[in-house]
Parts: C-alpha cells; sequence; structure tokens
C-alpha cells in the first residue's frame, strides 16, 4: 500500500461504473446507476446535486462506509472491493479522513481527546505524539486556547473546526466532507470552507467535498455535478481564491514535519 | 492505560447516576450473596459443631458377621436370608491392639472406649427405662463435655457410682448420694449411687442417659473380655469418612462417621444448601439482567457515536471493548463494595446478642468472597456480551445520518 502511494503516477481515486441497489422486501432503488470518475492527487472536488441524486451514498462508499453493488473502486491503485472489513476498517483508519455536516464530535471528550480518538483507538493508547500533532491540528484550525475543552462547550463552528483537525489525524490521503458546512451560518461556514481550502494547498490533501452551496463550489478546483444517481457533468472551475479569515497569528510553522506530501 | 478502559471509564462517569445505580444493584445483590453465604454456611457450622461438639466423630463397633452364601451359576440370582446370631454377644474382643493403634492415627484427638447396653433404673416403685454407656473414669468427657454438664454433685465415677441426666433425677426424685437399683438386659442386678446430676439441653438424653464405669458396665452387661464400641474425636471433623474407611479396611470392624450416622443434619443441611444456592443463583441473574439492560440503553444512546468511531476505521473490537470493559467495570467495583458490605453486615448481624441471650449463626468468616466476586464480575462480563455486540455491528452510514 504504502509503495502505491509513493507512486505518483497513480490517481487518487478511480471510480468506474459503481452502482448501488438498496433492496428492501424485494423493492429495489436503484441509488447509483454506473458512477465513473477520477480524482487526481492534491484536487479539491466540489459535488453539486440536488437532495437524492445519490451523493451521500456515493461518499460513503467513497470512504469504503459501504460497498458498492457493481463497479470497480481504487484509492491509489488499491483495489478497495478486495479489502476484508477487518482491512477496510485499517484503511479508513489510516488513509480516509471524514468531515460530516453535523459535526459528530464525542461528547465525552475535550477537543484534544477527540481529534487523537482516530489514532489512539487504533494504537491503543494515546501516544505523545498524537498528543503533539492533535495540539498542532488544533492551533492550525485555530482552537489552541480550547484544546481542553469538552466537545460540547464549543460553539458549532469552533465544533466544526475541531471535526477537521480530527480528519486530518491520521495524514489522510483523501478527505471526505459531506456538506460540511451546511449547518453552519455564513460566517462559520466561509471560515471552516477557507481552513480546509488553505489545508488542500498546505498539505497536498485531496478533498471531496459535497454541497448545496454553490459559492463555496466555485472555490474549488473542479465540480461534479450528479443527478439521479449519475455524474451529469464535471467541469473544472477557475483556480480557487485563496481567503485568509484566520487570525493571521496562526502560522503554518506549526506544521507536522512527518508529513509525507 | 489502554485507550479502550479510559474511554470506558469515561462513558461510566460520564453518567454518573445510571453508574452509581448499577454498581450498587450490583453490589446490593453481591451483599445478598454474601450475606446468605455466610448465613447458610454459618447456621451448617452451627448445627454441625452441636451434633459434633458432643458426640463421637468416628465409631468403631463389631463386625457384622457376612453370612457365608455358596458359590452358583454365574449370573444367577442369589437370595440370602440371615438370622442374627443370638447366642453370641457382639463385641469388640480384641480391642486393646486396636486402640493403641487407632489412638496414635494422626488426626485422632480423643478416645472413649465404651459398653453400651440398655437397663432399668428403679426408685421406690418408679421405674424407669434407660441406656447405660459404661466409660473409663479418666475419658468420661472424652467426646462429650460430661465434666462441664454437671450440674449437681461430681463427675467422679466410682465402682458404684452412676451420672444421671437432670430429667431421670426429677422422674425419680433422685438427689446426690441416694441409692438407686440398676437392672441391666442381661438380668444383672446392682445398687449404685447417685454421684452427679448433669443437664445436656437435650431432654431424651436427659431422660435415658446414664453414665457409670466401665468396670462396674462389664459386670452388668455381662461382657468379662470385650467392648460395645470405640468412639474417636478428630482434629478435623470432615476427615472423619476418611479415617473410617481407613480403620475399616485395617481392623474389618464397622466404622462409621458422624456424617453418616446423622442423616437429618445431612438431609437439614443438603436442604439448607439448595435454598442458599437458588438465592444465590437468582442474585447473579439480577445482575445479568440489570448490567445487560442498562447496557443496552447506552449502545442505543450512543450509537451515532459509536457509528462515528466506526467511520473513522476503529475497529469491531474496539467497540465491542469498549462495552464489555464497562461491564467489568460495573462487575468488578459493584462486587468489590457488595462483599465489603455483606461482610460489615454479617459482622454486624454476627455480634447481635438475640433476645434467648445467643447469637445468631452468621459466620462472616463463610460470606464465600472469592467466589461472590468472581461469579458478579463474571456475571457482569457475561451481561456485557449482548450490548457490546450489538455495539461493534452498529452500520456507521445508518448511526451517523440519524
Amino acid at each position: 500500500m504504502s509503495a502505491a502511494i509513493m507512486n505518483k503516477s497513480l490517481p487518487m481515486l478511480e471510480v468506474d461504473n459503481v452502482r448501488k441497489v438498496f433492496v428492501d422486501n424485494d423493492f429495489e432503488t436503484v441509488v447509483l446507476k454506473g458512477v465513473t470518475f477520477n480524482l487526481e492527487r492534491g484536487e479539491m472536488v466540489a459535488m453539486l446535486g440536488p437532495s437524492g441524486s445519490g451523493k451521500s451514498t456515493l461518499l460513503s462508499i467513497l470512504g469504503t462506509l459501504m460497498r458498492p453493488t457493481s463497479g470497480s473502486l481504487r484509492m491509489l491503485g488499491e483495489d478497495l472491493i478486495k479489502l476484508n472489513q477487518n482491512q477496510l476498517s485499517d484503511f479508513r483508519n489510516r488513509r480516509i479522513g471524514f468531515i460530516f455536516q453535523y459535526h459528530h464530535l464525542l461528547p465525552d471528550f475535550t477537543a484534544l481527546e477527540n481529534v487523537m480518538f482516530p489514532h489512539a483507538g487504533r494504537v491503543g493508547r494515546e501516544t505523545a505524539f498524537a498528543r503533539e500533532r492533535a495540539a498542532m491540528l488544533l492551533e492550525r484550525v485555530g482552537l489552541k486556547d480550547r484544546m481542553n475543552y469538552r466537545a460540547t462547550r464549543l460553539s458549532g463552528g469552533q465544533k466544526q473546526r475541531v471535526a477537521v483537525a480530527r480528519s486530518l489525524m491520521n495524514e489522510p490521503a483523501l478527505i471526505l466532507a459531506d456538506e460540511p458546512t451546511g449547518n453552519l451560518d455564513r460566517e462559520n461556514a466561509d471560515q471552516v470552507f477557507a481552513l480546509m481550502t488553505e489545508i488542500q494547498r498546505e498539505t497536498g490533501t485531496t478533498f471531496l467535498l459535497s454541497t448545496h452551496d454553490r459559492e463555496l463550489a466555485d472555490k474549488c478546483g473542479r465540480r461534479i455535478h450528479m443527478r439521479g444517481g449519475i455524474v451529469v457533468s464535471q467541469a473544472r472551475t477557475a483556480e480557487a481564491p485563496v481567503l485568509r479569515v484566520l487570525d493571521k497569528t496562526v502560522g503554518w510553522q506549526a506544521q507536522d514535519s512527518r508529513h509525507v506530501s | 492505560m489502554r485507550f479502550e478502559l479510559k474511554v470506558a471509564l469515561r462513558y461510566l462517569l460520564s453518567n454518573r447516576v445510571q453508574s452509581a445505580l448499577l454498581i450498587g444493584g450490583v453490589a446490593v445483590a453481591v451483599t445478598v450473596f454474601t450475606f446468605n453465604a455466610a448465613l447458610i454456611n454459618g447456621l451448617a457450622e452451627f448445627q454441625i459443631q452441636r451434633v459434633v461438639g458432643s458426640s463421637a466423630h468416628v465409631i468403631i463397633e463389631p463386625a457384622k458377621p457376612a453370612p457365608a452364601v455358596v458359590p452358583g451359576r454365574a449370573g444367577a440370582e442369589r437370595l440370602t436370608v440371615s438370622q442374627r446370631s443370638l447366642e453370641r454377644r457382639a463385641q469388640i474382643k480384641q480391642w486393646r491392639t486396636i486402640a493403641n493403634s487407632v489412638e496414635n492415627l494422626p488426626g485422632v484427638t480423643a478416645m472413649s472406649l465404651n459398653i453400651n447396653g440398655t437397663g432399668l433404673v428403679s426408685r421406690g416403685q418408679m421405674t424407669m427405662p434407660v441406656t447405660l454407656k459404661g466409660v473409663e473414669p479418666s475419658r468420661l468427657s472424652a467426646i462429650a463435655p460430661v465434666d462441664d454438664s454437671i450440674i449437681l454433685g461430681e463427675s467422679r465415677l466410682g465402682l458404684s457410682d452412676i451420672l444421671i441426666g437432670k430429667k431421670l433425677a426429677t422422674d425419680l426424685g433422685l438427689g446426690i448420694g441416694q441409692p438407686v437399683f440398676v437392672q441391666s438386659d442381661q438380668g444383672r442386678i446392682k445398687t449404685l449411687t447417685v454421684r452427679g446430676i448433669y443437664t445436656t439441653g437435650v431432654d431424651s438424653l436427659d431422660a435415658r442417659l446414664g453414665y457409670v464405669n466401665l468396670e462396674t458396665a462389664r459386670v452388668l452387661f455381662d461382657l468379662p473380655e470385650g467392648l460395645s464400641e470405640i468412639e474417636l474425636k478428630l482434629e478435623n471433623i470432615y476427615a472423619a469418612r476418611d479415617v473410617a474407611r481407613q480403620i475399616a479396611t485395617g481392623t474389618g470392624l464397622e466404622v462409621s462417621a458422624w456424617m453418616d450416622r446423622n442423616q437429618r443434619l445431612r438431609e437439614a443441611l443438603e436442604g439448607q444448601g439448595s435454598s442458599g444456592s437458588i438465592i444465590k443463583m437468582f442474585t447473579l441473574i439480577t445482575i445479568v439482567v440489570g448490567v445487560a439492560s442498562a447496557l443496552l440503553l447506552t449502545t442505543m444512546r450512543r450509537r451515532a457515536e459509536i457509528g462515528i468511531m466506526r467511520s473513522f476505521g476503529l475497529s469491531e473490537r474496539f467497540v465491542l471493548s469498549v462495552f464489555m470493559l464497562q461491564g467489568a467495570l460495573i462487575g468488578i467495583i459493584g462486587s468489590i463494595i457488595g462483599c465489603l458490605m455483606g461482610y460489615g453486615f454479617s459482622l454486624f448481624l454476627a455480634s447481635i446478642t438475640t433476645s434467648s441471650g445467643g447469637r445468631l449463626p452468621v459466620d462472616p468468616a463463610l460470606g464465600q468472597y472469592q467466589s461472590a466476586l468472581l461469579l458478579a464480575a463474571a456475571a457482569s462480563i457475561l451481561a456485557a456480551i449482548w450490548p457490546a455486540r450489538s455495539a461493534s455491528r452498529i452500520d456507521p452510514v445508518e448511526a451517523i445520518s440519524q
């Protein structure tokens, strides 16, 4: 797997003719009717489409939380269809980050513990490295002073920024964001989006985000339009302008030196 | 600290009321378990001590001769009828050698050589049936604490002395120093002097049992050589069966242990034991039901959180461990508290003197704390399996979208 990741010629994600059919009491619902597209490394791609167009199902499949009914799915050359449940869990843990519309922080844990969770849960303890990295990530999202706050004590925008930091914890190659700003007001939505854009530029992490927000979608490098379970169009946008809404004092010098880009 | 343990602890601490109630529930169940054990075992010990304290642990009696059987066809059924010999008295003839070797057996603490028989005690026109026990004066209290139960007179047993129970003394209007006629079942008559009056607390004994000197008994029961029985006391009463078997093998005599002679006691103990086991089983079932239902509710409430953990790629095993550990923590903490409470409660009840002046037969040392601890913890872990498995199988997509 690591060899494939080092091979820079391989696309981040190759989605080929992915179909998803839900069967409920002999009643079949075809949600994805053959989706095909690629994601290149370091891209930031917006996925647009009306509700029910299959965006969330596609994100679940790309995130290995759900298996497609048919079609192929390769990430950095690795055939994800062939992996078993445990291998998929491990793959997800190491390679994929999730950001949801609702922050889904664990309410009984502090911001720092929430960020560390994907790492600590895998290795079985909270390592000094994880603590350091989580602190750095929280600093990066502008929440250095909220590190030891319980998740429940943070505001909506702060929670979503913690969720962004958490998605980055295990240095994923791909971050899947399902309407990450959908629950936020304009100001917070812009802040969170700007943060993701910056991180994408700084770290080269690939982002695929579904959104209803055309203004934000226009700031992504590429847009994929979905309708009725298929990709209806793909369009490259002009390079998105960099937003600088974060506190200027939060520098990127804290960037993890161990990061492999 | 293992991260799973940290998460389990955090979950327990986040819902303090529920956790406290659960731990409290386990603790109460374990209290009932240990107190019940302390009471049932204490009661059993009390009953056993009452029986073995004043009676022999092992009794050696003459062999019952096996009837001679004529060899027949192999596999053929044989019906044998034997009649007890009426000519020969049952007695232990070689008692000197047997007594010597038996007294030196490890674990034997006391021995009494007896000649027993029945007879009649009469004074004036009054006659009462008695069981007479002839013992060596020096070993009078070897088996039953006769010395300590004398209420009038003394426990000296001269050749013409007899010790009788309080009830018999009252029935015949006998006092210390008064003569009685004793007629044995062998027809011998002797005049004996009442030297002491005792009470055992058991009316039937106080009305029927008299102690005489072994030599006097020889004359009364016409046994110049042998003995009717040899009684033994042991250091460890529970070794009685082994000791009995050993002596029986070595001597060919009829040897019985106290537990085999007291069927009623054994039945009573077994009855108490099984009712105690039923109570214990119910306490364990209570733990399983309580812990399982509470943890199941917790997994329902935390569905979305479990879904999110699965979405970060944490394994089913991680989720399973978190919930199993919660069950284990509840079980271990609850049962430790329960053991302490059970011990304290037993100690308290054991210290109370009842209205009749006695003590409740609760023995705090017999609370079976180790098994309570192990079983309660095991019950809690068992109870956690189902909720933990259902938690680990939560579909992340479904859970997160809720």
